[in-house]
């Protein structure tokens, strides 16, 4: 019972498992990361930024791409927010507030003066940045440290019309993917094994110390198989519409005898297989001896003229004459 | 069953280890100078310094240093023009020995670089401090220790992170850092031998014994003004205190009676911004970096080291200030009773003579 349960649960957990390996892949792609965009952000000051935690995870992939029309320079970047929060201090810009993937944001305007206090490019503390003519594209890891990413107008342009693709994801999420689901499906073909009460591997021969004893057996033979119940009949037909069953446990030893026992001595055993046995129980009929036919129903009765001429008898005029039985004389 | 739950789990780990994306658990505001960015820093510094020095100009300064470490180098580059001599090239090849990285959740940022300079024997305990996130990394404190000077262990954080002390924080000590500087520096312009709560370390005693020679001039009267600038670096120490980088500002003022002139030895830094002298009235204006310690418990603070010298004079209002002068050869001879005591430089103290024009 406590194997099918816990095999079960594997199958579950596998399943679900396999299933977000598979949901990973679909969604990573061989590339192993996933795109959105272009989505535009409407504003025309000169800088967009996360605020702080907003980029909250490590170890993740993304790779941002800032567009903007008419060849505008464009600034892309991330750094530390401490940096990215003083340089940005007293500047007009679009705050980032709230961020869920794959592309839902909140945001909030920051008044300020329309101006950078320095040239970002001439900055020293970018973790990664890009800048180009109509658009600039950065890829980076993140890091671990609370960093903020910036998009930004370079020089007397502003970002109107910016628009800004994002794609995140994992070095090798794709394969890892697959790792998911053949982990997954290896738990789920384990539970299936832990179910039918197969393992993988044989049993140690360990004891548990918490299982009931075992009966003890004579002689130096010891159970190899136990044959826990098979029923049978054990009373007579009642035409067929009941039957009685009776559970009889057995083990079968070393040399493949079969023993009888106890249900209390089958409790110590594993039970290994079920046999139901369907045993033909015939009512004693009243009749000829048990050497003859036993139904009427079934014997006919002849007497024999002087010529050899067979003459066939009722069974109430056979006191008139002498037996013989055919199949006796064949035998003989 | 076991096997197969445990072989399960495993595959599991391996599969997935690594591959979903977890949040950081600690999202803290927080910046720290990048050890490896330090070499590159003190790389620029010295080419920065070098190439001043080859224009004999201070102005390059400006962008590797600030604050009283950039009125001090400057007046020690003004003293060279006054006096024409040319000053020699950065060529010190200090040797870091170590580099300590306090955690910052807005600027200015700083760190501290600990060197050993062959060429002076001495141990520079710097501070680069940077401002704003347009600006370079600066330095801003430079004061000197002997090499046999200890200094106090400071505490890390697991990361092998410094931990900064608030100003006014006495928690541990028997002062906060800011009311040790001002102590310090009331200590320092006390006129009497009393100094409460204050250790009578080799830089007090040094600069009582100049006070003390100076006044003895006949006809000159001489007082001397402490103050402390507000405190912005402090580390804390293993022991629950603090180590401090002070700023002390530092004004001597000379009433000459008439017919007496007051004159320093040639080739002093005083001597290049007084070329004629003091007759009348006269003030020098010092800044002076000292590294207080201010252990934990209720121990004293006193000085460990220090780096100073004249950064402005005047004298009878006809010469205007100079930003600067003096520079590295401030002068603090004597031996310390403290362990380790400090540096010492050359003297160079004034003379009174009798003053051509009155005579």
């Amino acid at each position: 019972m406590q194997k099918k349960a816990i095999g079960t649960a594997l199958m579950a957990v596998g399943l679900v498992v396999a299933v977000l390996g598979l949901a990973i892949m679909a969604v990573l792609g061989p590339d192993g990361r996933f795109k959105t965009g272009p989505h535009a952000i409407d504003t025309d000051g000169i800088a967009v930024v996360t605020a702080p935690k907003v980029i909250s995870w490590e170890n993740v992939s993304v790779e941002i791409l800032a567009e903007v029309p008419a060849n505008k320079p464009v600034f892309v970047g991330v750094a530390n927010s401490v940096d990215v929060q003083a340089y940005l201090k007293g500047v007009q810009r679009l705050e980032v507030t709230k961020f869920t993937i794959p592309w839902s944001v909140r945001t909030r305007t920051i008044e300020g003066r329309k101006a950078l206090p320095a040239a970002p490019t001439a900055l020293d503390w970018w973790r990664a940045h890009a800048a180009g003519l109509g658009g600039a594209v950065i890829k980076t890891q993140l890091p671990d440290e609370t960093v903020s990413a910036v998009v930004l107008a370079v020089g007397s342009s502003n970002l109107r019309g910016l628009q800004v693709t994002f794609a995140y994801g994992l070095r090798g999420g794709f394969f890892k993917g697959i790792g998911l689901l053949l982990g997954g499906l290896g738990m789920a073909w384990a539970g299936r094994l832990a179910r039918r009460g197969e393992t993988i591997w044989e049993e140690d021969d360990e004891v548990d110390d918490e299982s009931p004893s075992q009966p003890d057996w004579a002689g130096d033979e010891s159970p190899t198989e136990l044959i826990p119940a098979w029923p049978k009949h054990a009373g007579g037909r009642d035409d067929g519409d009941h039957d009685e069953h009776e559970t009889v446990y057995v083990y079968v030893d070393d040399q493949g005898i079969e023993h009888e026992i106890t249900a209390e001595e089958a409790a110590a055993y594993e039970v290994v297989g079920e046999h139901v046995e369907h045993v033909e129980h015939v009512e004693p009929t009243p009749g000829p001896p048990s050497s003859g036919p036993t139904r009427d129903d079934d014997v006919t009765y002849f007497w024999i003229d002087e010529h050899g001429v067979e003459h066939e008898v009722g069974a109430h005029e056979l006191h008139e004459f002498e037996l013989f039985d055919d199949d006796d004389q064949d035998n003989s | 069953m076991r096997r197969i739950v445990l072989a399960a789990a495993a595959a599991l780990a391996l599969s997935g280890c690594g591959l979903v994306p977890h949040p950081r658990r600690d999202v803290r505001l927080e910046q720290i100078a990048d050890k490896s960015d330090v070499a590159a820093i003190l790389d620029h510094y010295r080419e920065v310094r070098n190439a001043a020095i080859g224009l004999l100009d201070p102005k390059p300064l400006s962008i590797v240093e600030s604050g009283p470490m950039l009125a001090i180098d400057s007046g020690s580059f003004e003293v060279s023009q006054r006096l024409s001599r040319s000053e020699s090239e950065d060529n010190r090849n200090l040797q870091v020995s170590s580099i300590e990285t306090p955690v910052f959740s807005r600027y200015p940022l700083w760190f501290m670089v600990t060197a050993f300079d062959p060429a002076a024997r001495v141990d520079v305990v710097q501070i680069f401090e940077r401002h704003t996130p347009t600006e370079p990394w600066l330095l801003v404190a430079a004061p000197q220790t002997l090499p046999s000077t200890q200094l106090p262990g400071l505490r890390h954080d697991r990361h092998g992170r410094v931990f900064r002390v608030a100003a006014n924080d006495g928690r541990g000590m028997i002062k906060s850092p800011q009311g040790a500087a001002t102590a310090y520096a009331d200590a320092l312009g006390s006129m009497t031998d009393a100094l409460p709560g204050i250790a009578r370390d080799d830089f007090i005693k040094k600069r009582r014994s100049e006070f003390d020679d100076a006044n003895r001039l006949e006809g000159v009267t001489v007082t001397q003004t402490w103050a402390a600038e507000r405190v912005k670096q402090a580390l804390r120490t293993e022991d629950g205190g603090a180590l401090v980088w002070v700023t002390l500002l530092r004004l001597d003022t000379y009433q000459v009676q008439p017919g007496i002139k007051v004159s320093w030895a040639p080739g002093s830094p005083q001597q290049a911004f007084l070329a004629h002298g003091i007759t009348g009235v006269g003030k020098l204006r010092y800044y002076h970096q000292v590294l207080l310690y201010v252990p934990g418990g209720d121990d004293p603070p006193r000085a460990l080291g220090q780096f100073g010298g004249v950064v402005s004079a005047d004298a009878d209002a006809a010469l205007a200030p100079v930003p600067a002068p003096t520079a590295s050869a401030e002068p603090f001879p004597g031996a310390s009773p403290l362990p380790g005591g400090l540096p010492t430089f050359p003297s160079a103290s004034p003379t009174a003579s009798a003053s051509p024009s009155n005579s």
